[in-house]
């Protein structure tokens, strides 16, 4: 039987953020990792604004037929370097700059390197596969490449063959999940991601404005639904009807309300619960995010493919944690382009309905702080009063996920520069095209960590199936309906920009 | 003393039911109807602008 102790050793998943160790550098955790790596990639693909392609090199992949053929760099500045070697270099640029991460971090640095090195390829391997032409090109490229047939997945199915083969590897293969363990950082590598992304949004948003501000607005709705709408309906059905303990139930709602991992972690310590109930909590979330993951695109697809943006607005409501939602976007976007170019001819600008989950997800973040401060007033004055206990403004500070200002940061500078310039915005484009390969390796990187850390049997066997079941009653019968509700309400009819030409 | 196991707490938990306190009841519909007129507000905002 376990113990409390023996489940926060071994149930955890990847929580919100990996503690530092005792040498990390003070005040430096995962989430200002996530912004200087972002930051910093940012900052030399902009290199080409002066001149200077730093980051031509960068390993591409693109639909294939030939595997010899499949990898190229980024940029042609670069076409003489061979794709392996651009593979080889890519690799190399990311090691560096995540072990110093992970020095900073305080972690041990060769297992982290070990680590890493395993899930960077394998993850790549999954993306390489996922971009094998009979999985991945859509009707219009079939001709080009010689196939008579193909699955239409665009080769954004590779985020769903890193997931499959991390469940695997995460689920049957425990050595092989021990190995690689100190790696897998599925938090850093979204956030990092997440940073990168603002830019290419930023580029999106330059070119369609009022659409953009539509997303915002969308975004703040996000905020009402999920915080006002949510949390109270799933705390009160955990609390009335599944028998839940205040403890229990208020991480629970905050998990399966707002942004899963990390507002069950704050809202667990805003309310003083043990540590092991926001991780438990925690692991259901992820789990429950991959179930969602495997579903809600594909039926986004065949349902949503004349209503893109809602879809993807609904893919931020629904999908719980960072990485997932994110992650959602990313394929309901492929999948909804290539359906609706298959049935009705319309060719979507890529990038708008992933930016629609994204936003929606990034503003429901920004408020985890705001409600821990909230719930941690209202328990320690009205709930648990405890005597001494002073809930101090700058918890919200504490709280506030600071990667999500990498993200604004990259966005606005990247409008800045096209609106003050816009003589610049094809060399903007070219710069964020190149810092989208980064994006996208540290998406699958995510897939495949979210499939290594949701182990399915061990969670089972130590009693999660209660709380399973809140889950299972809140998301499906609650959450993803309105969820849908609202995103209707608000993207009704809004259709993102066709690709020109 | 050894501690209880999750699954047992989870499962004794039913049995030891901690009643909803009014300030709860108030905080669970305080916010749910405050979300329901924002978003209808917001809805609004949004027809009208557009």
């Amino acid at each position: 039987m376990s113990t409390p102790a023996e489940l926060r050793r071994n149930a955890s998943p990847i929580p919100a953020q990996q503690p530092a160790s005792s040498s990390a550098s003070p005040g430096f955790n995962e989430d200002w990792l996530a912004v200087c790596i972002g930051l910093f990639t940012f900052a030399c693909a902009l290199g080409l604004l002066f001149g200077a392609d730093l980051m031509g090199w960068a390993v591409t992949t693109s639909v294939w037929t030939r595997p010899g053929k499949a990898l190229a760099t980024v940029s042609k500045s670069y076409i003489a370097l061979p794709g392996a070697l651009a593979l080889l270099a890519t690799y190399l640029f990311l090691l560096i700059v995540l072990t110093v991460g992970a020095k900073l971090l305080g972690a041990n640095l060769t297992r982290f390197a070990t680590g890493f090195t395993m899930v960077f390829f394998l993850s790549y391997l999954c993306w390489f596969l996922g971009s094998w032409a009979y999985i991945a090109a859509t009707p219009d490229k079939r001709q080009a490449l010689k196939i008579g047939w193909s699955l239409n997945l665009t080769n954004e199915s590779g985020f769903i063959v890193a997931l499959l083969a991390g469940l695997i590897i995460g689920n049957f293969l425990p050595r092989v999940y021990e190995f690689i363990k100190a790696g897998i950082r599925p938090e850093l590598y979204i956030k990092t991601g997440i940073v990168i992304l603002g830019g290419f949004l930023g580029i999106t948003a330059l070119d369609q404005r009022r659409l953009a501000s539509a997303m915002l607005f969308q975004g703040i709705c996000a905020i009402v639904c999920a915080y006002l709408i949510f949390w109270p309906i799933v705390y009160y059905v955990a609390r009335r009807y599944f028998g839940f303990s205040r403890e229990w139930a208020a991480p629970l709602a905050s998990g399966i309300s707002i942004c899963g991992v990390s507002a069950a972690i704050a809202t667990g310590s805003a309310i003083r619960a043990r540590p092991i109930v926001p991780v438990m909590v925690s692991s259901l979330v992820v789990v429950f995010s991959v179930v969602e993951l495997l579903i809600l695109p594909f039926a986004a697809q065949h349902f949503l493919y004349h209503q893109p943006m809602v879809a993807g607005a609904w893919m931020g409501l629904a999908v719980k944690t960072d990485g997932a939602a994110v992650a959602s976007g990313a394929i309901t976007d492929a999948l909804i382009r290539s359906k609706a170019f298959a049935a009705s001819g319309l060719n979507f600008e890529p990038g708008w309905i992933l930016g629609a989950a994204t936003t929606v997800k990034v503003f429901i973040d920004i408020f985890i702080g705001v409600w821990a401060f909230v719930l941690a007033w209202i328990w320690s004055s009205k709930i648990e009063r405890r005597q001494g206990d002073r809930v101090e403004a700058g918890e919200i500070w504490q709280r506030f996920p600071k990667f999500i200002l990498g993200y604004v940061a990259t966005f606005l500078i990247v409008l800045l520069i096209g609106t003050a310039s816009p003589t610049l915005i094809p060399k903007v484009k070219a710069g964020m095209a190149q810092a989208n390969v980064f994006r996208t390796i540290f998406f699958v990187m995510t897939f495949f960590s979210i499939g290594l850390v949701s182990n399915f049997r061990r969670l089972w066997q130590e009693g999660i199936a209660k709380l399973a079941a809140v889950y299972v009653t809140c998301l499906f019968g609650y959450i993803i309906w309105v969820g849908l509700l609202i995103s209707w309400l608000f993207f009704n009819g809004m259709l993102p920009p066709m690709v020109k030409g | 003393m050894t501690e209880p196991s999750m699954g047992d707490e989870l499962r004794k938990m039913k049995e030891e039911y901690e009643p909803l306190l009014p300030v709860e009841i108030k905080l669970i519909w305080v916010t749910f109807f405050a979300g329901i007129v924002l978003s209808v507000v917001l809805v609004l905002l949004s027809r009208s602008i557009g």
